[in-house]
């Protein structure tokens, strides 16, 4: 079986069982909740797998930060596989219509194609993340060539679960199938989908993007090239006003919940040496104020239709101004005192670094850029981030008109 | 051309020696771990960090834990994570195995601590973490990863092609051509945008191996030359000072400690033949020069082999080849051993490893000591030592012995040794092709001098050295060297007390009664023919012996 039908509520009002009985027909498929669940346990996976590597060190090939990683690869690529697979030699006639033909002989939908190819690039990962260590040692980095296909592959299939969603809603809206019902459900599917992507995307880059580099001109740029790219695309294709800022607090309430829960949990270091003996799970990151930028995003998404390349520009400074207004002074209070507890996580430290480094609580002299340098590396931001911005209204646009 | 041609041969075998000992990765320890009597084999990985495979051997069949844990010199032993535990080998009493991770380069050690009837003890066994390994991948691996990496590739080409044309289009309508051309495009793009991810991704591999192989261990080089003075040769030994990516401190050539007394202990060894054989202890001129007297060895090419240890405990071998021409007449008539500069200071001429078929069968020829096989050879007193076969008369690689020794004077009793630096005995092994060399003393084939840093180190609850307040380096060689100083004008009784400190000589062995047996634990690293020259000290002066030995894989 794979769709499900939408049951009715036990109390509804009157307009809304107009509404319903006008839609009576309109179901959800499954695999949009297999591929959502997919990204949503590949991200628990991921962080809680940096946590166990800076809190305990140790891992073997099945533990359990990577066992939810692999049911998530496993759960997408089954689900889409079998799917391709089906609907080529068993599909519908309408299945056959709603999906993609290619390589002669297969038919599968594009958000199936995504999470398959995600897949595939976290099996390739496996055997070659394998061998990577054995050649150059157990990296302690999130960025190496190996485990950027790993996490390609990943944000692969939460890139796929998202096309999924607005595959869905864009045949929906196109057959006139949306009911506000239906339309909530696709809102929450898309603000979790962008949402997980979003954690992906920091994820990735987050050694440029620690509370350290706060007050650095690279913060900003490496934050420019990658958060506009989504969150204007998202801004625009969403099933709602509010796309950007649904999955920045997707984002928010996701990582400050692995900053809170985590650390609930016993841990030891296993590996030497241990300069900072811990004893529970170290907490990732808390999450980036990018809910303020998003929220500058879709106001300007609802209320500019200009010039894209003027839009752009717009989206641009908006996020770069935002960001820098609430993050640059965030920074200097993850560093205090106050921000030293379970609620933003600062305490949390890797135990092969040393807890005594005196500038574990604050900028070394390096870390912060000079007026002149700030404005400079601001102003290359910007240019980043209109390009970014550009790039990203295109795709939206793109998202938009995905049908299949 | 053919100098040329043997000199590259040289540089060639020299650029593959690793640190520490040569060829001989794994490193053994006997002892007593408490009221335990221990062996212990490590087998340092060659890729940091990564895992090093830890044997632990035991005669007390009342153990009922062996517990293993990195303490790693910088970090202290209060850096140490919680001990792993050792699994008993099935089928082997007294065996245990563990793994353990060494995740940082540096001067490390491994503590074995084992728990039983009689109370809990503990032994360091010193380990130099570092990366010495440049691997290739396997061509199966690669072929299965380049199908997939191609697979993948194409699948992108094909997502980016439909996602440009036929994704837009509504279902049940059909493609048009002006989305037939967008799927084209599509295509092109996706080819171009893969590969340039591909090659990006190529740079990036290859920058993260030159890094690799920047910061991997690369051992000191050293050049050697001899120059003639009035009645005697100098040997000098001038270490590369070329400065060091990592452990610029960890491995500082002004940190070097004595050990067995010694700043550098300096074995030469004839090239090819293997007949000649040297054990010297240079002096220190200046950092990174040494110098000492060489007798008027037979011309040839030699190997260079010197071992030093720093403050940090970090021990390598430092090598070179060098070349010594026909002494002149003069200083061959006018040598003498005296003019040798440290009294403790010996060479030795034997036969060739090549024609060791065709030697002289010695008086016993292969003979059986104690109910197993054995090789024995007449020492330059005219004394005996037999080196104790295997059962088969050959050795396995990678394969723990207790190369066992045994000596009998004149009248076949038991010789009465005495210390030779410390110990009852030092054997050197060499494999013929000169890639495997490493000095043995009854407790292991690890670094006295490492071990002694180390248990002082992490004495009480040590934290993280403070770098900032190391000791000045001039300071600190001056030192040392006033110390060695004070230490060679001791007389020899003397002296031989301060080094042999703490130390067990007994040579009794109730397997041996009617012997003097020395024993050390090794494990040859892989196949080949290989000489052992063993030192011992009898009636004041130092014997040297030499046996050859075939070990098979």
């Amino acid at each position: 079986m794979d769709t499900i039908s939408i049951t009715n509520p036990d109390v509804v009002s009157e307009p809304s069982i107009r509404a319903e009985k006008a839609v009576a027909a309109v179901e959800l498929p499954t695999y949009l909740y297999a591929t959502v669940l997919a990204s949503f346990s590949i991200m628990i996976g991921l962080i809680w797998d940096i946590s166990w590597h800076t809190s305990i060190g140790r891992d073997g090939l099945l533990s359990a930060p990577h066992l939810a990683i692999y049911f998530g690869g496993v759960l997408a690529g089954i689900f889409s596989g079998i799917r391709v697979l089906k609907i080529s030699f068993a599909g519908t006639e309408l299945q056959k219509q709603e999906s993609l033909s290619f390589w002669g002989i297969f038919r599968g939908s594009l958000g199936a194609l995504f999470c398959i190819w995600g897949a595939f690039a976290m099996l390739t990962s496996a055997p070659f993340d394998d061998w990577w260590h054995n050649t150059y040692g157990l990296d302690v980095t999130i960025l190496s060539p190996p485990h950027t296909v790993l996490l390609l592959g990943m944000l692969t299939i939460q890139f796929g679960a998202m096309i999924t969603v607005l595959s869905v809603k864009n045949r929906m809206k196109a057959a006139n199938q949306i009911n506000p019902k239906v339309e909530n459900r696709l809102r929450l599917f898309f603000a979790l989908s962008a949402g997980f992507v979003l954690c992906m995307l920091f994820s990735i880059a987050s050694e440029f993007l620690d509370r350290h580099d706060m007050h650095n001109a690279l913060f900003y740029q490496v934050s420019s090239l990658i958060f506009p790219l989504l969150l204007v695309a998202v801004s625009i294709a969403a099933p709602g006003k509010w796309g950007a800022t649904l999955a920045a607090t997707v984002y928010t309430l996701f990582m400050a919940a692995m900053v809170w829960v985590l650390p609930l949990f016993p841990a030891e270091p296993l590996l030497g040496p241990v300069l900072n003996p811990i004893t529970t799970f170290q907490a990732f990151k808390f999450p980036l104020l990018l809910i303020f930028p998003a929220i500058a995003i879709d106001l300007i998404t609802q209320r500019v239709n200009k010039n894209p390349w003027l839009t752009s520009l717009l989206y641009a400074i908006a996020f770069l101004v935002t960001l820098f207004v609430f993050q640059y002074p965030f920074g200097d209070f993850l560093m205090s005192e106050a921000a030293r507890n379970w609620f933003f996580g600062t305490e949390s430290w890797y135990f092969g670094a040393d807890p005594n480094w005196q500038y574990r609580f604050a900028y070394g002299p390096w870390m912060e850029a000079s007026a002149s340098v700030m404005i400079q590396g601001l102003g290359i931001a910007l240019v980043i981030g209109y390009l970014s911005a550009r790039l990203s209204m295109r795709w939206g646009k793109w998202m938009q008109s995905i049908m299949r | 051309m053919k100098r040329i041609i043997s000199t590259l041969i040289i540089l060639l075998s020299v650029s593959s020696f690793t640190y520490g000992h040569i060829g001989s990765p794994g490193v053994t320890l006997e002892g007593e771990a408490g009221p335990y009597a221990v062996t212990v084999v490590v087998n340092s990985p060659d890729v940091i960090p990564g895992t090093a495979t830890v044997d632990v051997y035991l005669l007390d069949p009342a153990v009922s834990e062996v517990q293993l844990k990195p303490i790693y010199w910088f970090a202290g032993s209060s850096g140490t994570p919680k001990a792993d535990l050792a699994i008993p080998v099935p089928g082997e009493a007294g065996h245990y195995k563990g793994e353990i991770w060494l995740m940082s380069s540096g001067s490390a050690s491994i503590e074995v601590k084992v728990i039983g009837a009689q109370g809990e003890g503990s032994i360091l066994l010193p380990v130099m973490a570092v990366s010495t390994a440049q691997k290739e991948m396997d061509p199966s691996l690669g072929w299965s990863l380049a199908g997939l990496g191609i697979f993948l590739m194409i699948l992108m080409v094909t997502i980016i092609s439909l996602s440009a044309g036929d994704s837009m289009v509504k279902p049940g309508e059909d493609s048009t051509s002006k989305v037939r051309t967008k799927r084209w495009i599509g295509a092109a793009v996706g080819l171009v945008l893969v590969v340039t991810v591909v090659w990006g991704g190529n740079s990036w591999w290859n920058s993260w191996s030159s890094n690799y192989k920047r910061y991997m261990y690369k051992p000191f080089t050293a050049t050697s030359s001899v120059t003639s003075e009035a009645d005697r040769q100098i040997l000098n030994f001038t270490v590369d000072p070329t400065r060091l990516e990592q452990l610029t401190l960890t491995r500082n050539i002004n940190y070097l400690i004595p050990d067995h007394g010694k700043i550098m202990h300096m074995f030469l060894l004839k090239m090819g033949t293997l007949e000649v054989f040297a054990h010297l202890h240079p002096l220190r001129k200046d950092s990174t020069q040494f110098e000492t007297v060489i007798p008027p060895l037979p011309a040839g090419d030699y190997y260079v082999f010197t071992d030093v240890t720093r403050l940090s405990g970090f021990s390598e071998t430092i090598a070179d080849t060098l070349t010594i021409s026909k002494a002149e007449e003069q200083l061959v008539t006018q040598w003498n051993d005296s003019l040798l500069i440290d009294t403790d200071d010996t060479y030795y001429i034997t036969d060739p490893i090549i024609q060791s078929a065709n030697r002289p069968v010695l008086p016993g020829g292969d003979i059986v000591i104690c109910g197993s096989p054995g090789k024995k050879t007449m020492l330059p007193d005219s004394s005996y030592v037999t080196l104790e076969l295997p059962d088969s008369r050959e050795f396995k690689s990678n394969q723990l012995y207790q190369l066992t020794f045994a000596f009998e004077d004149q009248n076949g009793d038991p010789s009465a040794l005495e210390p030779y630096l410390g110990m009852m005995g030092h054997a050197v092994v060499f494999k013929e092709d000169g890639s495997v060399y490493i000095h043995l003393h009854p407790v292991g084939s690890y670094s006295m001098a490492s071990q002694e840093m180390m248990q002082t180190r992490f004495e009480g609850n040590s934290g993280q050295v403070d770098w900032d307040k190391l000791p000045n380096q001039r300071l600190f060689r001056d030192s040392v060297d006033q110390v060695i100083t004070d230490l060679n004008s001791l007389p020899y009784a003397q002296r031989d007390s301060v080094l042999s400190l703490g130390m067990d000589h007994s040579v009794d062995d109730p397997d041996h009664p009617d012997h003097a047996v020395v024993k050390f634990p090794y494990s040859f690293p892989e196949a080949g023919q290989y000489r052992i020259y063993v030192q011992m000290k009898r009636n004041d002066k130092i014997l040297n012996g030499a046996f050859d030995v075939e070990v098979t894989d």
